[in-house]
């Protein structure tokens, strides 16, 4: 009797020194900012958003106005996992600002420059995740060498099955000088490619096949053909008082467009039904519409698009917005 | 009609004659600095922006900046395009074959199969490139040209090379030449068919 009563309070010793001796399990948590790579200005509205094209003389806020000016929005998550410092993007804008002038952008800062005001560098870059292949998302790839690309199989897929299409109307990357009037692979110049094509030959891309957890928290969701064939959503867990984030690239073009139920951005590739699915996904995982953040949404960096309204103006005109700090991280706001 | 004067005179007005002469001078170049600090200092005229009403693929078609091709820089874009456009296509035909390979099959005998074709593409592409006479303007945009399509060939010949020793190098290599190419050929569309890509 006594002998066992001995081994069961060892038993309860050792489990009680295994319990302390086991690190705290402590809630992974992430500092968010959102970074303005460019904007576009002066886009028709209803070019942008069919709901809200602009009526003459109409008195109607849906209708009034003319043109827009769209942001072009990169997510910066950074944490610590593991023990491993992490800076992951969402998206990875252009760079193409000395040879694509046309496309009538201002405000440009390199993604690159943009990180240094928040105090990170490229190479401290470990992951980048494009919501889709276009050149204006995934355009500066090759500015960061030891980031891993993320980009889902079916945006692959896409592109291929519209370049090999039997029909020279549809293969076209353009149908003529000027334009590309929708034909699926427009969007995606040999540049763009050529750096998603240089991340798998260095060994840093992974294709992503539909829904993956890329690090505790953080998830990628397949929105496909909600804007292009492969487009994807990164849903983060900050840990934090803000919740849940949900990166939606260009499903959520227009952040008004999920809070009022509008589509955004139309796409040959997209179909107006999953984009509302996509839409419907961060009302599922963020609990409402304040959490999605958008790509190209007109009033980002303002209080009428609140989870950006903590903004200020960084080089050559181009916001910051910082949305949510995990402990120990300090603001960045100039 | 001058009169004749005396020595001291003749001196005094000498002396008049030449201070004003300096005057002169020293008016004149005066002048010419102002001239020439205003000129540097004045801004040029931008470009005119224009909105453009229609809507051709990706999010918008907003403004962009008017082109000042002249005709024959004009003639020669149009002639251009229909080769661009294949070179495009060629290209990234080359890029996913590389992609496939690497990502799929792994199969270099798939790989030689898809670029083998490439390579005659660029080819022909060059010689059709080469047959169109750029205007005097744009003699440096259409030697430009001329070398990306050769990268791009090149490009394809060492893809090939992995079907002989599967070494990854030649798609690395082959890569790099196809970057070189794609950003050539990126900053002439900026110049000869504006607007060739939309935000999107």
């Amino acid at each position: 009797m006594k002998s066992s009563m001995k081994k069961a309070l060892v038993a309860v010793g050792l489990a009680a020194a295994a319990t302390l001796a086991a690190p705290v399990a402590q809630a992974q948590s992430y500092s968010v900012w959102l970074v303005e790579n460019s904007r576009f200005m002066n886009v028709p509205y209803g070019a942008f958003m069919p709901d809200r094209v602009f009526v003459p003389g109409s008195t109607s806020k849906m209708n009034n106005i003319n043109t827009v000016d769209l942001p072009v929005n990169v997510g910066v998550i950074k944490g610590t996992v593991n023990g491993k410092a992490e800076v992951i993007l969402a998206d990875a804008g252009w760079k193409q600002q000395d040879y694509l002038k046309m496309t009538g952008s201002d405000h440009y800062s390199a993604v690159v420059d943009q990180l240094k005001l928040l105090g990170i560098s490229a190479g401290q870059v470990t992951k980048i995740i494009v919501g889709h292949g276009h050149w204006d998302h995934a355009g500066s790839l090759s500015d960061f060498p030891n980031a891993v690309l993320y980009i889902q199989k079916k945006e692959l897929e896409g592109i291929e099955w519209a370049i090999n299409y039997p029909h020279p109307r549809i293969s076209a990357t353009n149908v003529s000088p000027g334009g590309c009037a929708r034909t699926p692979a427009c969007g995606y110049p040999p540049k763009t490619l050529d750096e998603i094509y240089g991340k798998v030959l260095a060994g840093k891309a992974v294709i992503v096949d539909g829904e993956m957890e890329v690090m505790p928290g953080i998830n990628i969701h397949p929105a496909h053909h909600a804007h292009t064939a492969g487009s994807q959503l990164i849903e983060v867990k900050t840990g934090t008082s803000v919740g849940t984030l949900v990166f939606g690239s260009d499903v959520y073009s227009s952040w008004q467009g999920i809070r009022d139920w509008m589509m955004a951005n139309p796409q040959s590739s997209a179909d107006t039904a999953q984009q509302f699915l996509a839409y419907e996904k961060c009302y599922k995982l963020t609990g409402g519409y304040n959490n999605c953040i958008s790509g190209h949404e007109p009033t980002s960096y303002t209080a009428e698009y609140p989870i950006t309204k903590n903004s200020w103006v960084g080089a050559n005109g181009a916001r910051l917005a910082e949305i949510t700090l995990a402990p120990g991280e300090s603001s960045k706001k100039k | 009609m001058l009169k004749d004067v005396s020595g001291p005179q003749r001196t005094a007005r000498m002396a008049t004659l030449k201070g004003f002469g300096l005057g002169v001078l020293v008016v004149g170049l005066i002048g010419i600095v102002a001239f020439a600090v205003i000129r540097e200092n004045v801004k040029p005229v931008e470009p005119k922006v224009e909105a453009n009403a229609s809507f051709v693929g990706g999010l918008s078609q907003h403004a962009h900046e008017t082109m000042a091709l002249s005709p024959e820089e004009e003639s020669y874009a149009t002639a251009l395009w229909p080769i661009h456009s294949e070179v495009k296509l060629a290209a990234v035909r080359m890029i996913f074959a590389g992609l496939a390979y690497k990502t799929e099959d792994h199969d270099a005998k798939k790989l030689r199969a898809k670029v083998q074709p490439l390579t005659k593409t660029f080819e022909d592409a060059g010689i059709r490139v080469r047959k169109i006479k750029p205007p005097a303007a744009l003699q440096e945009a259409h030697n430009t040209y001329v070398e990306a399509v050769k990268l791009y060939s090149s490009a394809t010949r060492e893809m090939i090379k992995v079907a002989d020793d599967g070494k990854d190098e030649h798609l690395i290599l082959a890569q790099q030449r196809s970057e070189q190419a794609s950003l050539a050929i990126l900053k002439l569309s900026d110049v000869l068919w504006p607007g060739e890509y939309k935000p999107n």
